[in-house]
């Protein structure tokens, strides 16, 4: 195991399973996955740490929670009304504290830096699950799946499918007709804006985050890049990264944010003729 | 699907992390979201029952202040009744015991002046025999003999008459 002395994963956009994993039946095996896999053992103990003891007078742990459920849960209410938080606010909510933690365990001294090399490839032993297109497709699958169950289930298939192609605008007579070709025109672009959804929102997280470690990685390595002898080097690699840091802090929370408020808003367009 | 083949998507991986996250799904939405939501609507009740419950309680205290003012403003006409009765009662009552006093005080003097008298008289008889029995003795002794019982009991009936008058 080496640290790294190059930016991570340049040459490759994929996670990485070890060579030794390759062929067994733990192929599936990357160090994404691991990493997901400890983020989801850091939010269980989370959960289990605040949730041990629930009380009406709260606990410190339980507080802060209750703090974060609370707000979030009011500003997703603000959007969707009472009936489709209730629904939906488990989703939205998993996808923001999901994300986000999963995008700030990036940051970490080690993720992305430490690993192997296997041949002239290097493979991080820890690469953050948002860094993985393979996790970004997965949360916008069963978020649209979560979407479209929830919009039938709440607008039903007519309504939903007028909502599409039907004429908006309350025409009638004459120009009715004139505007139906027009308006199944509209309605095919909004089934391909809705189809391309899940890869938009799969793209954009996994490309900030990627981007992101990827330039932390740079910023480390600047020295070396520039061929600064090494002391300078060494100086460079504490000094230049701290801004980028905070800057990748903020994209961290950002992206997080992104993602739930658009799968929130898709909700919130198809669903809130029903809801008022 | 070849430029999803670029990104390293391939559906072992793609399963694995959508499994990893339907995990993370139930157990945020299991363990904390549910039990959490259900302690807030919980506590959200218990404060909305509060303030019902203040409310009532803040009626109930000024309905109870004001019978309180008018149990103590009858409780004062009452007593003041009562003072009034006791005050008539009392002042009747010490007439009637002044009288008594002055007609038990009279009957003292009466009795007290009646003692007076008798035991005047019964003294004033007193002397009078002492000086019955002196002008004997003293009779005897002057004539140098002794008397007789008639003599002593003349002697005695004339000095009687003679105190007598």
């Amino acid at each position: 195991m080496v640290f790294s002395p190059l930016p991570i994963a340049s040459a490759e956009l994929s996670a990485e399973t070890p060579e030794f994993l390759t062929h067994s039946f733990l192929a599936w095996f990357t160090n994404s996955i691991l990493v997901t896999a400890i983020v989801l053992g850091v939010i269980m103990w989370i959960v289990r740490s605040c949730t041990r003891k629930i009380e009406v007078i709260p606990g410190a742990g339980q507080n802060f929670l209750e703090a974060v459920v609370e707000g979030f849960y009011g500003a997703v209410e603000g959007i969707l009304g009472d009936k489709m938080t209730r629904k939906s606010f488990g989703l939205l909510g998993t996808l923001f504290i999901f994300i986000l933690i999963s995008n700030w365990f990036g940051l970490l001294p080690g993720v992305g830096s430490i690993g192997w090399h296997e041949g002239d490839k290097f493979i991080p032993l820890l690469r953050p699950g948002t860094a993985d297109m393979n996790m970004t497709i997965a949360m916008a699958t069963v978020s649209m799946v979560l979407w479209f169950y929830w919009t039938m289930q709440v607008t039903g298939p007519v309504a939903f499918i007028k909502e599409l192609f039907g004429v908006k605008g309350g025409m009638s007579g004459p120009i009715l007709f004139l505007l139906v070709p027009l308006f199944l025109f509209v309605g095919v672009l909004e089934v391909v804006s809705i189809l391309v959804r899940p890869v938009s929102l799969s793209l954009r997280l996994y490309g900030n985050i990627f981007a992101g470690e990827n330039m932390l990685a740079t910023m480390i390595n600047i020295g070396q890049i520039f061929h600064f002898p090494n002391w300078l080097s060494s100086v460079l690699s504490c000094i230049v990264p701290i801004p980028f840091y905070f800057l990748e802090l903020l994209i961290g929370f950002l992206q997080a944010m992104v993602f739930t408020l658009l799968i929130l808003v898709y909700l919130q367009l198809s669903t809130a003729h029903e809801e008022h | 699907m070849e430029i999803l083949k670029q990104f390293g998507v391939d559906w072992p991986h793609f399963i694995a992390q959508l499994i990893l996250f339907l995990i993370v799904y139930f157990v945020l939405n299991r363990f904390a979201f549910a039990p959490l939501l259900k302690v807030l609507e919980e506590r959200r009740k218990r404060i909305e029952e509060g303030q019902l419950n203040a409310e009532k309680i803040k009626k109930q205290l000024a309905e109870a202040e004001l019978r309180y003012q008018e149990i103590l403003r009858k409780a004062n006409d009452d007593a003041q009744v009562m003072i009034e009765e006791l005050r008539k009662t009392n002042e009747a009552f010490s007439q009637r015991e002044m009288e008594k006093a002055v007609k038990e005080s009279a009957a003292i003097v009466e009795r007290a002046r009646h003692e007076i008298t008798s035991e005047r008289n019964r003294m004033v008889d007193e002397v009078r025999r002492e000086m019955v029995s002196l002008v004997v003795k003293t009779t005897a002794q002057v004539a140098g003999k002794v008397l007789s019982p008639e003599d002593q009991k003349r002697l005695s009936e004339e000095a009687s008459k003679e105190l007598a008058s």
